[in-house]
C-alpha cells in the first residue's frame, strides 16, 4: 500500500497541474458555469417581468388553433413583444404574452394560430429534470467519458510517447504496484475534479431557487440527491478510467476502442434490455436519483425505438461496476507484467 | 556563435516542379493510410449505407415490381420519393463516418513533424506554409472524398440514370448542392483534424480530441438550448450547423425557431477562421527551448 501511494503521489500532480488537464477541467466546470448563467439569467428575468403587463391565462387559453393574429390581439390585448418574418412561402408571427407564471408564445404561420408554447419563468422541478438531463447526456456521457480518456490515456501511453515509461520500470517496485499506483493517481485526479464539477453544479442549480423551494428541498431530498450526482460520477471516473487505463496498456492506438466504447455507451437506448445491461452508463444511470427526460432533438423514429432498460438498482449497480472495475484492473496488471517498451514504434 | 568553417554549399541546382512538390506528402501518405487495417474496414463500412440507399433508389423507381405497393396510397409514394431529405439524410450518416475517418488518419499527418521538430526541416526547403497546409488538406480531402462525395455521386448518379432526364432537369440542383455541401464539409472535418493534430503534438490525443470536438460540442449546444430554453446554443454544434446549410442547399425546411442557414454559415465560417488562425500559429518553424 505505501509503495501504491508513494507512486500515486508522484503521478497526482501531473494529472492535476499539466496543461493538458486544462481541457478537463473545462469539461468538468461547464454544467456548473451554464446553471450559474441561467441564475444570473433568471434573477434578470424576475426583475424584469416584475414589470411586464400581465395577461391572464385564461384569455390566451380560449383562443384554439387557427384563430387569426389579429383575433387574438383583439382578445388578449397588445404583446409584450410582436416579431414577425418569412421563411419560404410562409409568413411567421409571433405574439409574446406573459400570464404572471408562464412566458406564453402564440406562433402564427400564415395569419393562423398554429402553436401556444408556454415557458414558467421559473420552475425548480423542471430544472431539476434539465439537470438530470444535462448530468447523463452530457456530464456521464461525454465529459466524463473524454476527461478520463485524456487522464488516463496520460498514464502510460503518455510515458510511452514520451519514451520515460523505462524510468519507472527500472523502479524497484512490482508492475501490479505501478499500475495500481497509477490508477489511484488517475481515479483521486479524476474523481476530485469531476466530482468537484458535479458538486458545483448542483449548487449552482439550487443557487438561484427560491427560498421556499430551497427550504423544502433541503428538508427532503437535497443531501440524497447530491449524493448520488457525485457517487456517479466518481463511479464513472473509476469504470472509464479503468478501461482506457488497461486499452493505454494493451494497444498502441487506444482510440478505437475509446471510439468503439463511446458508440455502444451512444447506442445504448436503442439495444435489447439485456445488451444495454452491458454498458457502464446504465448503472451510472441507474445511480442518478432524477430520471433523465428522453433527448428532446431526437428524431420521432428514435424516440419511439428507444426503450431504456428499467434501472438496476442500487444494490446492484455499485457492486457491478466495481466488480468491472476490479477485473479491469486485474487484466491491466497481468498485461502490464509482460509489457515491453518498444518506443521506436510509437 | 560565429561559424568559421563551412562545409556546405546551398544547392542551387533545377528544382522539382511546384505540383509534384505539392503532391508529394499525399502520394506518400495515400497508400500509407490505405494500408491501415482500422481505415481499410471503415472504408469497407461506410460503404453499407450507400448500397442500402442504391437498392432504395432501385426500389423507388421500380415500385411497379412490387404489385402490393401501389395499393398503399400517398403514404408510400411520400415514402420511396428520391428528394431533398433522402440526400440529406443520406450526407448526414456517412458524415459520421468521415468524423471517425478524420479521426484516425488526421492527426498523424502535423503532430509527428510537430513533436520530433521536423518543421525546421521542412521549411528550409522550397516549401511555403501555404503548401505545407494545403498538401494535408489533399490528403484528408482524397480520404474523405471516399466516404462522402464519391458515394454520394454514385447515388444521385443512379437515381439521375434510373429516373431518367426529366428528374435530373427538375432536381439537378440536389447533385449541386451535394456537391457543395460535402466540399465545405470536408474543408471543416480536415481543418478539425490539422488544427487538433497541431495542438496537441500527440497522435492519440489529437484523434480523441477530433471526436471530443464534435461530439462534445454537439451535447454543449444541446444543454446550453436546455438550461437557458434558446435555439441558438445550436450554433455551437459543428454537425447542427452544417446539416442546416445542406438542408438550406438540398431545399429541406428545418425547424422554424431554430438558427437558419445563414446565422449556420456565417458560425462555420467564423469556425474555419479560428480553426485556420490555430494551424498558423502553431506552424511556425521555429524550435523554442526552454
Amino acid at each position: 500500500m505505501n509503495q501504491i501511494w508513494i507512486i500515486a503521489r508522484l503521478e497526482i500532480r501531473r494529472a492535476f497541474f499539466s496543461r493538458r488537464a486544462l481541457w478537463v477541467y473545462l469539461l468538468a466546470l461547464f454544467p456548473a458555469a451554464l446553471f450559474l448563467g441561467r441564475g444570473v439569467s433568471v434573477n434578470y428575468d424576475r426583475r424584469e417581468y416584475a414589470a411586464k403587463p400581465v395577461t391572464p391565462a385564461t384569455l390566451l387559453d380560449r383562443l384554439p388553433t387557427g384563430t387569426t393574429d389579429k383575433d387574438a390581439l383583439a382578445a388578449a390585448g397588445p404583446p409584450i413583444r410582436d416579431r414577425q418574418w418569412r421563411r419560404g412561402k410562409v409568413e411567421h408571427r409571433s405574439l409574446h404574452y406573459f400570464d404572471g407564471y408562464n412566458r406564453v408564445w402564440l406562433q402564427f404561420e400564415n395569419g393562423a394560430l398554429q402553436s401556444t408554447r408556454r415557458v414558467p419563468l421559473h420552475s425548480f422541478a423542471q430544472d431539476s429534470r434539465i439537470y438530470a438531463g444535462v448530468f447523463q447526456y452530457f456530464y456521464l456521457r461525454l465529459a466524463v467519458f473524454f476527461g478520463c480518456l485524456g487522464i488516463f490515456l496520460n498514464l502510460f501511453r503518455g510515458e510511452m510517447i514520451d519514451k520515460s515509461l523505462h524510468y519507472w520500470f527500472l523502479a524497484p517496485v512490482r508492475r501490479e504496484i505501478l499500475v495500481l499506483g497509477k490508477y489511484c493517481a488517475g481515479l483521486i485526479a479524476a474523481a476530485v475534479i469531476f466530482g468537484g464539477g458535479a458538486l458545483l453544479s448542483f449548487g449552482a442549480l439550487l443557487s438561484y431557487q427560491t427560498t421556499a423551494d430551497i427550504e423544502t428541498y433541503l428538508r427532503t431530498e437535497a443531501l440524497a440527491h447530491g449524493f448520488w450526482y457525485v457517487l456517479a460520477a466518481v463511479l464513472g471516473c473509476a469504470g472509464y478510467g479503468s478501461v482506457f487505463l488497461a486499452a493505454g496498456l494493451v494497444l498502441r492506438n487506444p482510440i478505437i476502442p475509446a471510439l468503439v466504447m463511446l458508440l455502444w455507451e451512444s447506442i445504448n437506448g436503442f439495444l435489447p434490455e439485456l445488451l444495454q445491461k452491458l454498458s457502464v452508463l446504465h448503472y451510472l444511470q441507474s445511480l442518478c436519483p432524477v430520471p433523465a427526460p428522453l433527448d428532446p432533438s431526437a428524431p420521432p423514429l428514435a424516440r419511439m425505438i428507444l426503450s431504456p432498460a428499467a434501472p438496476a438498482s442500487a444494490w446492484t449497480a455499485l457492486p457491478g461496476l466495481l466488480v468491472v472495475t476490479a477485473l479491469v484492473l486485474y487484466l491491466a496488471t497481468r498485461t502490464a507484467r509482460r509489457l515491453e517498451i518498444n518506443y521506436g514504434a510509437e | 556563435m560565429a561559424v568559421f568553417k563551412r562545409g556546405y554549399e546551398r544547392y542551387d541546382g533545377p528544382l522539382t516542379g511546384a505540383v509534384t512538390r505539392f503532391l508529394a506528402v499525399p502520394r506518400f501518405v495515400w497508400p500509407r493510410l490505405l494500408a491501415e487495417r482500422f481505415v481499410l474496414v471503415l472504408l469497407l463500412v461506410s460503404l453499407f449505407w450507400p448500397l442500402l440507399c442504391a437498392i432504395f433508389i432501385y426500389l423507388s423507381n421500380h415500385a411497379n415490381l412490387l404489385p402490393n405497393l401501389n395499393e398503399g396510397g400517398d403514404a408510400i409514394q411520400k415514402l420511396l420519393r428520391i428528394d431533398g431529405r433522402f440526400f440529406a439524410t443520406f450526407m448526414n450518416i456517412q458524415s459520421t463516418f468521415a468524423i471517425i475517418l478524420a479521426a484516425v488518419a488526421g492527426p498523424g499527418l502535423i503532430a509527428p513533424d510537430l513533436a520530433n521538430n521536423a518543421l525546421p526541416l521542412y521549411f528550409s526547403r522550397p516549401v511555403s506554409l501555404a503548401s505545407y497546409i494545403g498538401a494535408r488538406l489533399v490528403v484528408l480531402f482524397g480520404l474523405l472524398s471516399l466516404v462522402t462525395l464519391l458515394p454520394g455521386l454514385f447515388v444521385f448518379g443512379l437515381q439521375a440514370s434510373l429516373a431518367g432526364s426529366s428528374w435530373l432537369a427538375g432536381h439537378w440542383t440536389l447533385g449541386q448542392g451535394m456537391l457543395l455541401g460535402f466540399l465545405l464539409y470536408i474543408l471543416l472535418l480536415s481543418l478539425v483534424a490539422l488544427a487538433c493534430s497541431a495542438y496537441v503534438k500527440w497522435r492519440v490525443v489529437a484523434g480523441a480530441l477530433v471526436l471530443g470536438f464534435f461530439f462534445v460540442l454537439a451535447g454543449a449546444a444541446q444543454i446550453v438550448n436546455q438550461v437557458f430554453r434558446v435555439e441558438w446554443g445550436s450554433l455551437l454544434s459543428p454537425g447542427y450547423t452544417i446539416y442546416t446549410i445542406w438542408c438550406a442547399l438540398l431545399g429541406v425546411e428545418t425547424a422554424a425557431d431554430a438558427p437558419d442557414a445563414g446565422e449556420c454559415l456565417a458560425a462555420v465560417l467564423v469556425l474555419l477562421g479560428a480553426l485556420l488562425a490555430v494551424l498558423l500559429r502553431k506552424l511556425r518553424p521555429v524550435e523554442v527551448v526552454s
